[in-house]
């Protein structure tokens, strides 16, 4: 199958009595740029460590341009950040980017990789004594040290201020823009919104969301409506609004006599609106406005949630 | 491979505690020992001018490579450098092939350095005798470098240094490092590798040849090391 970066066949890994990768089906195409999201400990490390070879999965397998892990790393196809990598202390970053270059089978310039990655006015400073952001610098050029078709980032911009952090999402753009596939974890939502065109979000080891970050929003009930109606304008039942089309949660609140405001969510909000004046409705003050894609997430995981405790309690 | 030895050996010679702990350390402690000493008579068969230039040759590579390897290893295990070595197209045995070889390069100084103060001294052997204890001292540092490593991948970060140095210090104590042991001491110096470490410098006596019997010791005690090194490295390995 040569149009597939990686692919993870119903994985699984337990740490113990805990299951960190649950049935993981995915496959990553090439020229993608896919971020991971996820609270903490959902078991995006655990994926990229499997990924990259660096764990062995107990079920299932992991395959990387068709091959195991490591065949696809010593070829030098991946280029990847560690959250946990540490950098080896007492070089230069200059020094240490040249021997990543170095052992790369298809190495790239050291000035080039210093200059992509922004660190060229850090290259002549110890390693050991550059600030958290600077290091998350150092080990992403690690990672495009060379030329490799799949870039494997953990966490990329923990520790950098959000100046740093734009900058970061440029050079992250531009190894996409190279043809590269780039699957990066983040819990940064809006770094997942603006980069990636493909998300998915991984829950307590299992994937519960997998496509473009528009469509993660829209499942999560992507689009907020709100407006008033004044008795004024005509008696309703709130049945109605239940059942307008695409509502997926309704509050109906009435803090001035009179006059109630209702709030709905929605994944289908032209639908619900023209629903509205259909239904003989007279709203005022009509907003409609796109949830952001951290609610999104929020909702997504909330809903699991709800879905795994229901599940417990009817055993 | 080549560009990681040489950057292992570069960053062990920039470390200052290095140069202090492994070179300027052993040198000092010579001038006291040949002070403290009687140093017309003999210690461990040798002068005591060449038995402590020795020890202390010793006692410096020695300690630059289990500082060397079972410390960084140790700590760079925790710190996820190893890891992201492995990300990379070196073969895994690459990073203890690295620490080995930079351990080998840097304990030369750490003997060399000691042989030209016990020189200035008064020591006074022939050219082949200075090359051979040389060699005899360097390939014997091997031994103890295969240890750090089984020691760098069995002890964790916070513990490793406490580890290293009782090793170090109770190998040196009872291996003839700071006085000859003899009597019942002795024999159960035969299975302290420091002991026979020192015991390779008795060729330089006249009628003596190479200690045969400490080299065989130090042969044997660097297959356990290897042996154990490797089953500790595979065990590192599956656990990332």
């Amino acid at each position: 199958m040569g149009t597939e970066v990686a692919a993870f066949r119903g994985v699984g890994k337990s740490y113990g009595r805990v299951r960190a990768v649950d049935d993981l089906n995915l496959v990553l195409r090439p020229g993608e740029t896919v971020a991971l999201l996820g609270p903490n400990g959902a078991g995006k490390s655990s994926s990229l460590d499997l990924l990259l070879g660096l764990r062995e999965p107990d079920q299932g397998s992991v395959t990387l341009f068709g091959g195991t892990p490591r065949e696809a790393i010593a070829a030098g196809r991946v280029g990847a950040m560690l959250q946990s990598g540490g950098l080896m202390a007492d070089v230069k970053v200059r020094e240490l980017v040249r021997l990543a270059c170095d052992v790369h089978p298809r190495g790239r310039s050291v000035t080039g990789v210093l200059t992509d990655a922004g660190i060229t006015e850090l290259a002549e400073r110890r390693v050991d004594k550059l600030s958290g952001g600077q290091e998350q610098r150092v080990r992403f050029a690690l990672a495009i040290a060379g030329e490799s078709d799949l870039i494997v980032l953990d966490e990329p911009t923990t520790g950098m201020d959000v100046s740093v952090r734009q900058a970061f999402w440029a050079s992250m753009r531009a190894q996409a823009d190279a043809g590269r596939t780039v699957l990066f974890a983040t819990h940064y939502l809006e770094e997942a919104d603006s980069i990636a065109d493909r998300v998915l979000v991984l829950h307590r080891g299992r994937l519960i969301a997998d496509g473009s970050s528009a469509e993660i929003k829209a499942r999560a009930g992507a689009r907020r409506v709100a407006f008033e109606l004044h008795d004024a304008d005509g008696e309703f039942e709130e049945s109605v609004l239940r059942m307008l089309p695409g509502v997926q949660s309704l509050d109906v609140t009435a803090r001035v006599p009179g006059v109630r405001t209702v709030r709905i969510r929605t994944a289908d909000a032209d639908a619900s609106v023209a629903g509205l004046y259909r239904a003989g409705l007279y709203p005022r003050g009509l907003e409609v406005t796109g949830l952001g894609l951290e609610q999104a997430f929020l909702t997504i995981t909330g809903e699991q949630d709800q879905y795994e405790a229901a599940k417990e309690s009817a055993r | 491979m080549t560009t990681l030895i040489r950057l292992e050996i570069l960053r062990t010679l920039r470390n200052r505690r290095y140069l202090l702990f492994t070179i300027a350390y052993p040198a000092l402690m010579y001038f006291f020992f040949i002070h403290a000493y009687d140093s017309s008579k003999l210690a461990g068969g040798l002068p005591v001018k060449t038995y402590f230039m020795v020890t202390m040759a010793t006692f410096g590579a020695v300690g630059a490579v289990l500082t060397g390897s079972a410390q960084r290893i140790s700590l760079e295990r925790k710190s996820g450098w190893v890891r992201q070595l492995r990300l990379t197209a070196l073969p895994g045995r690459a990073y203890t092939f690295g620490k080995i070889a930079a351990s080998a390069v840097t304990t030369l100084p750490a003997i060399l350095v000691v042989f030209a103060v016990g020189a200035s001294q008064g020591v006074s052997l022939s050219a082949p005798q200075w090359i051979g204890l040389t060699a005899a001292l360097w390939l014997g540092s091997f031994v103890f470098a295969a240890l750090g490593v089984a020691l760098g991948y069995a002890a964790a970060p916070d513990s490793v240094q406490t580890i290293v140095m009782i090793t170090y210090m109770v190998m040196a104590l009872f291996g003839g490092t700071w006085f000859p042991v003899s009597g019942s001491l002795e024999k159960f110096a035969r299975f302290n590798p420091v002991y026979l470490y020192n015991k390779l410098a008795t060729f330089t006596q006249p009628g003596h040849s190479l200690d045969t019997v400490a080299v065989a010791g130090l042969a044997a005690f660097l297959a356990v090391f290897v042996v154990a090194a490797a089953a500790l490295y595979r065990r590192d390995t599956r656990q990332a």
